[in-house]
């Protein structure tokens, strides 16, 4: 069986699964940026919780995806549970940073401006510090998104949903004729998936960016 | 990314005489937020230097107190750590299986096959990632730089483990195929690092080099790499973590490491094993780390140092 018979043959497997892995990865993305968002927000105006956060993000992030799982798995068991609180974990670093990097980054000057034209503290970050800090944050989601589909390939070791199964049924199969399809057709899937949702963030970029700091 | 470039501004509106701090400003905060660079990189050609800098606007005073206070914390934790492991090995009972799984000193082997798959496959990255960012960054290659790099994004989107099983069936089971696998996988976020690190250079530095009549292989050997010496280290930093966390995949291609605890723990249900197999390479990728960062720490040139 050739590659494309193979395709042609398993499309409503390739698709069920496809659809789970971008599923799963999506739904951990939005928990991710909505968690990281708030720690950055709650962080980012003190040095030491703001340097806290960053240091206790970046240690998680040291530590490999499979031996995360690995301790999940005694105390949330195998499956969906693992792979999504791994996922989350994971997505959470990249924006977690970029929030209070870019948070900081605002101009002073312009959140005095904001005071100074009578804005609450909570309008001040709504409306001002936010949308400046979207662009970095926006580039933590990305970089989250990709990073995150590798990820969910390897929960699938754990009984994970999505394409990671048919790369490690492969692997289970080595020397079988079919072997070599399935993880071709896994990892062509992971890598068209990634793209995909890059083109999509660059296209929510271009939507959601405050015109004023559009280049 | 443009947007975010944009947000610097603020910061590269300095007074006249406060350029040369800039430079180590970014660069003191590459190398603190470690993993930053890695990941922006990744994601576009010149994210890394500019978000570098937009990350400097945390003071720099507090960067390396910070890297100082983690450099003891760590260690401390990881000595707890292991020490709590180890108190809770001695109590656990293990069956049959996991006492098989666990004996006859395989744990040490694992760990020893993990680290020489990190060791050769770090070292390989290294040599071939920072001479080819050094090529790219030549004027003569320079416009070969961004095809280089959306290669190197489009690569980045590759799964480790669909890259190992790929090389697994293409090259059969064994530890070349998985050296090979991580040893790809790590060189694009080096490279980019690296390439990031030495466009990030000050050009009047390079033009008053030039200017007192260095050679362009002078300019490069006396001032571009020494000023890029920070990420360079970070990327080397980079490439040790992500080799360590590739490492536990070593095992679906036959390759060994402490995957194979953990691998094992799993499909035979055996939590000490996959505790055990887990932990210690939690700690393993930790103490790497710390490493690193010691490592980024005292091999910065000096001249950097004041600057901040």
């Amino acid at each position: 069986m050739n590659f494309w018979e193979y395709l042609g043959n398993r499309h409503q497997q390739l698709l069920i699964d496809t659809y789970q892995h971008a599923s799963v990865v999506f739904q951990c993305m939005v928990a991710a940026t909505v968690i990281g968002v708030l720690i950055g927000v709650a962080t980012y105006r003190s040095d030491w919780a703001g340097s806290m956060a960053t240091t206790a993000t970046s240690t998680l992030l040291t530590i490999p995806s499979l031996a995360m799982i690995g301790l999940l798995i005694p105390i949330v068991g195998l499956g969906v549970p693992p792979t999504v609180i791994a996922l989350t974990l994971y997505g959470l670093l990249p924006i977690v940073r970029n929030s209070i990097v870019g948070l900081r980054g605002v101009d002073p000057a312009l959140v005095d401006a904001a005071t100074g034209i009578g804005m609450s503290r909570v309008a001040r970050l709504a409306r001002v510090e936010l949308p400046l800090a979207w662009p970095p944050i926006l580039t933590g989601i990305r970089v989250s998104t990709q990073m995150l589909m590798g990820i969910a390939a390897i929960a699938a070791y754990a009984s994970g949903p999505g394409l990671g199964n048919l790369i490690f049924r492969g692997i289970a199969s080595l020397g079988s004729s079919n072997a070599l399809n399935q993880v071709l057709a896994g990892t062509l899937l992971i890598i068209l998936l990634a793209l995909l949702f890059d083109a999509g963030y660059v296209l929510i970029g271009r939507l959601t960016i405050s015109r004023g700091i559009r280049a | 990314m443009s947007a975010s470039s944009r947000r610097r501004t603020p910061r590269e509106r300095r007074p006249p005489g406060e350029h040369e701090a800039k430079g180590g400003l970014a660069f003191r905060d590459g190398d603190e937020d470690r993993n930053r660079d890695e990941h922006s990189g990744g994601d576009s050609g010149g994210g890394g230097a500019g978000k570098g800098a937009a990350g400097s606007v945390s003071s720099a005073a507090d960067a390396s107190r910070v890297t100082w206070r983690k450099l003891t914390l760590l260690p401390v934790v990881l000595i707890v750590l292991l020490f709590a492991t180890w108190l809770w090995f001695t109590q656990a009972d293990l069956d049959a299986l996991s006492e098989n799984a666990l004996s006859d000193g395989q744990v040490t082997k694992a760990l020893r096959q993990h680290v020489v798959l990190t060791v050769i496959s770090t070292f390989f990255v290294l040599i071939i990632a920072i001479p080819l960012g050094i090529l790219l960054t030549r004027p003569a290659l320079r416009r070969a730089a961004p095809a280089a790099m959306a290669f190197a994004n489009m690569g980045q989107a590759t799964p480790a483990i669909g890259l190992l099983a790929l090389l697994v069936i293409w090259l059969g089971i064994g530890r070349r195929a998985a050296l090979i696998g991580m040893i790809a996988y790590a060189v694009l976020p080096v490279l980019s690092n690296t390439i990031a690190g030495l466009r990030a250079n000050d050009p009047t530095l390079l033009e008053a080099a030039r200017g007192i009549g260095m050679s362009p292989p002078g300019v490069l050997a006396r001032v571009e790499l020494p000023l890029a010496v920070p990420l360079i280290l970070a990327g080397v930093r980079t490439a040790l973590v992500l080799n360590v966390g590739t490492a536990t995949l070593a095992t679906f291609g036959g390759g060994g490491g402490l995957g194979v605890l953990i691998t094992t723990g799993i499909t035979s249900q055996r939590m000490p094993v996959l505790v055990l197999g887990s932990i210690l390479t939690v700690a393993l990728a930790l103490l790497v780390d710390w490493l690193a960062s010691l490592a980024e720490l005292l091999l910065r040139p000096r001249g950097l140092e004041a600057g901040a």
